[in-house]
């Protein structure tokens, strides 16, 4: 569906997105996921025809995004950042005037709007100006011209930017719903938004991809899959050296005093669990355990420590 | 060619929507009806080898009510949508450069052409008033608005260039409004006012000094070079807007 090589943009003395290269097979929805400044933005605008690469190309659904701007443009469904609609029309107007543009008439395009506004919930809106629409409905407005022309691959740009979280949902399901049938690029910088909807990710830093994969792999890739947090009562060196001989634990991180109490924080082989191990090595001790906790690794770590400058020695 | 009609209807709509482009309908009417009279209050003092329509179009009253008008009618056709950011979602959806900056070009000439017709009126209700005794030539008539529409069709292309420079719609009025000024007093200065001229270059200031261009047109002297020379500059700032849009893809 969208295949990218070497794909390259500079600003005047900056390289936003530093020769990228991926592809996006039909029917997935992939997840752009960066820091603010990342280059998203601009890969999206540059596979959108907005922008013209410096160097390197793209293609989608088979036609250039250059040589061949105005057929790739047809097959995809823009929703851009911020949202921009025009603020003097009416929203069913705006919907039709978009579909006008997409080469659709009479009455084909008159029922075309009407399943969008169906399908976004903006039946109750119709005729209201897209002036007076909250953020969400706006959202939705959005939404629903990228939908209009029924594109084949769709590419929102931090569509859930500015919704309260009741609306975020709403979104994530109509998002969700749509990856039924489409193929979607999604950007975002929020974490829970990919783990919840993407089956890919590419993790974009500096213009860069840091990392891709499904969300469960990066995870799994992760270092923090295997963090562990214990609290007992006992000599801290003591309980370190004795749970560095329980099998699967790699390292201590962390400890912590509070009292009586020794908090460590540990390393293990993320591919078991060594709850059970500690639990028995810390009780044939006579140590008390207030606390055991095998974390969940998220995508956030992962996101976090690809993308942060590691501090020297951990 | 249909995505350039869907546009073009578009920025009618926009045109005939906004309460700007009514402010500037009832100014241009005002201040033609001022003109109107100026030229009826020379006309009654003494005789006069020009004509009602001669005098209308030559008054200060008229080139008044002229120059606003394209910084008023133009400023906002590609600033806004900058500024908005719907140039990303009209330039994004499958249409071409051109076609865009044709159609807001041509919207905007049509409402120019709009804001004349009731000038008309003025010299048609005079002459059914005085039952046709006032001479009215219509070669004249017709030749002022001809020359309106031309002298139009350059400056609203000025504009143009003016609103794709900037995102800031008062920026490019101020743009508009200056380049058609000068492009004005140029040739006032020269040809009416100058003192100690060499004749040369007055010659030269004819060819494209738009108060010269008036006085034959509204005289009735239709002349094709001032056809050649606005459809030509008129295109030529075309061409360049259309460029300034399309550079956007590649600035750096």
């Amino acid at each position: 569906m969208v295949r990218a090589h070497n794909l390259t943009k500079q600003y005047a003395g900056r390289t936003a997105v530093d020769a990228i290269s991926f592809e996006i097979l039909r029917g997935e929805v992939v997840g752009f996921l960066g820091p603010n400044g990342a280059g998203k933005t601009t890969t999206i605008r540059m596979l959108t025809g907005f922008l013209a690469p410096t160097s390197g190309g793209a293609t989608v659904a088979g036609f250039d995004i250059f040589r061949q701007s105005r057929q790739a443009r047809a097959r995809i469904g823009y929703m851009p950042e911020n949202v921009p609609l025009y603020d003097d029309m009416r929203v069913k107007e705006y919907l039709k005037f978009r579909a006008r543009l997409h080469g659709m008439w009479g009455r084909r395009m008159r029922v075309r709007v009407g399943e969008v506004m169906e399908l976004c919930g903006l039946t109750g809106v119709r005729k209201k100006m897209i002036r007076g629409l909250s953020k969400g409905y706006r959202q939705r407005v959005g939404l629903a011209d990228s939908l209009v022309h029924d594109p084949e691959l769709l590419i929102l740009d931090e569509p859930t930017n500015g919704l309260d979280p009741n609306q975020i949902r709403g979104a994530r399901e109509l998002i969700r719903n749509l990856a039924e049938s489409h193929t979607i690029i999604l950007s975002t910088h929020l974490l829970s938004e990919v783990e919840k909807t993407c089956s890919r990710v590419l993790i974009l830093d500096e213009g860069r991809i840091r990392a891709k994969g499904s969300p469960v792999e990066l995870v799994k890739r992760h270092r923090a899959a295997g963090r562990l947090s214990v609290e007992t009562k006992g000599p801290e060196t003591e309980v370190s050296e004795l749970l560095l001989t329980v099998p699967g634990v790699k390292k201590i991180v962390g400890a912590t005093m509070d009292g009586d109490w020794t908090h460590l924080e540990l390393l293990a082989d993320s591919e078991r669990d060594v709850r059970e191990c500690v639990a028995t090595a810390l009780y044939e001790r006579g140590w008390p355990i207030r606390e055991l906790i095998r974390h969940q690794a998220s995508l956030e770590d992962a996101f976090v420590e690809l993308t942060l400058e590691q501090e020297p020695g951990e | 060619m249909i995505r350039f009609f869907v546009i073009l209807a578009k920025e009618l709509r926009s045109y005939f929507a906004s309460p700007i482009a009514y402010i500037v309908l009832a100014f241009v009417m005002v201040l033609g009806g001022i003109s109107f009279r100026f030229a009826m209050s020379i006309l009654e003092n003494e005789p006069q080898d020009a004509s009602l329509v001669t005098l209308t179009f030559g008054s200060h009253w008229f080139w008044m009510s002229y120059f606003p008008i394209f910084p008023l009618l133009t400023m906002r056709l590609f600033s806004e949508e900058k500024k908005m950011g719907t140039l990303e979602t009209l330039l994004t959806a499958p249409v071409r450069t051109s076609s865009v900056v044709l159609a807001k070009y041509v919207a905007s000439f049509l409402f120019y052409a709009v804001l004349w017709l009731p000038s008309i009126l003025n010299f048609l209700i005079f002459q059914t008033i005085t039952d046709g005794a006032a001479a009215l030539p219509p070669g004249q008539l017709w030749g002022s608005y001809v020359i309106i529409l031309l002298t139009g069709a350059f400056h609203l292309s000025i504009g143009c260039l003016a609103s794709a420079l900037t995102s800031n719609q008062i920026v490019a009025a101020v743009m508009a409004f200056v380049t058609c000024l000068v492009h004005f007093l140029l040739g006032w200065f020269v040809i009416e006012r100058g003192n100690n001229v060499p004749p040369e270059l007055v010659d030269t200031v004819r060819y494209f000094s738009s108060v010269d261009h008036f006085k034959r047109f509204s005289a009735g002297l239709i002349d094709t070079r001032p056809f050649v020379y606005y459809l030509t500059a008129g295109g030529f700032f075309l061409f360049l807007t259309y460029q300034v849009i399309e550079f956007r893809r590649w600035r750096s």
